[in-house]
């Protein structure tokens, strides 16, 4: 029996699936990765959260140290002036 | 002076910047007990009840250099006040909107006027956004400075009311809603060993982000006047 592709609506909407699945179930080829990957695959997938609220903790620690500094050169600055002028 | 361009931190930011640290790790990684409901989003505990400590501290650094203002006029008081209320709001918004998306996943809802807690907290920092507007209203530093040194204490004396003892004797989601005990009774004692390390490390967070506007805002000055 010949099968019309407007009869599987599925295979019309979700061509994407029957290609890439193998490649997306990055469960399926744990075994052969190394102790990181599969440190993070642990407890259903907490520590991938744990990451990305660390990067943006750290992210955004970086940039306020930053500003922090920038502020104390100019507090330096303004004031080694203010001697000068004196 | 290129020697010294950049100086180094003062070890409390370091503190702040390791306890910080622990708290994220800890909220996310230690084992909670299962709610019904609330499940996993019961971590929320950890970094949203923190946002609302860190508002009231920096609301009450606010209103004690508003009155230090009063008593000797000074503009650097005025420049303090105006930095902790900024910082304050700024974390009065985060609370708001983490409120907003832990209420969609277990009240069900984004928001809700049934929920007394949640609009007097946005009210309140609608009172603190207008001590803003009042303050770009005038041209005059000095003048400036002083009413919205009496506004400010105005706008302080609203907050317990609006956050601690209206929502306590009405019908709340929240927890300590009609007398009921908010937190002693009803925590589970492991959450503590997170909560309060990450009150302390959100405050202090909160100090550090004021410490910096506040330079900002003074180098600013002496720079106009300059």
């Amino acid at each position: 029996m010949k099968i019309r592709l407007q009869d599987v609506p599925q295979a019309t909407v979700d061509t994407l699936t029957s290609t890439y699945s193998e490649k997306w179930d990055g469960v399926e080829q744990i075994e052969q990765t190394n102790a990181f990957i599969h440190f993070m695959y642990s407890n259903d997938l907490i520590f991938v959260v744990l990451g990305v609220t660390l990067i943006i903790w750290f992210v955004l620690l970086f940039f306020l140290i930053r500003v922090d500094k920038k502020v104390s050169s100019l507090e330096s600055k303004i004031n080694s002036d203010e001697n000068y002028e004196a | 002076m290129k020697t010294k361009k950049f100086r180094i931190l003062k070890i409390w930011k370091y503190v702040v910047a390791v306890c910080m640290t622990l708290v994220i790790t800890g909220g996310i990684l230690i084992n909670i007990p299962k709610i019904p409901i609330l499940e996993e989003t019961a971590r929320n505990i950890f970094f949203h009840v923190p946002m609302w400590m860190s508002m009231f501290s920096m609301f009450a650094i606010s209103f004690y250099f508003s009155i230090s203002y009063l008593n000797t006029p000074d503009l650097k008081k005025d420049i303090k006040a105006e930095s902790a209320a900024k910082v304050g709001i700024v974390f009065g918004v985060c609370g708001l909107l983490t409120g907003s998306l832990w209420a969609r996943f277990t009240w069900g809802t984004w928001w809700t006027f049934a929920e007394p807690k949640m609009n007097l907290a946005a009210l309140a920092v609608m009172i603190y956004y207008a001590y803003f507007v009042l303050r770009s209203a005038f041209d005059d530093e000095e003048k400036r400075a002083k009413l919205s040194a009496v506004y400010n204490i105005f706008a302080v004396t609203t907050i317990p009311f609006l956050l601690y003892i209206v929502p306590r004797q009405l019908e709340s989601l929240h927890p300590g809603a009609e007398g009921n005990p908010a937190f002693s009774e009803i925590t589970a004692p492991e959450l503590r060993y997170i909560l309060y390390p990450a009150f302390i490390g959100f405050i202090a967070l909160a100090c550090w982000i004021y410490n910096v506007v506040y330079r900002y805002k003074m180098v600013q000055h002496q720079l106009e006047n300059s």
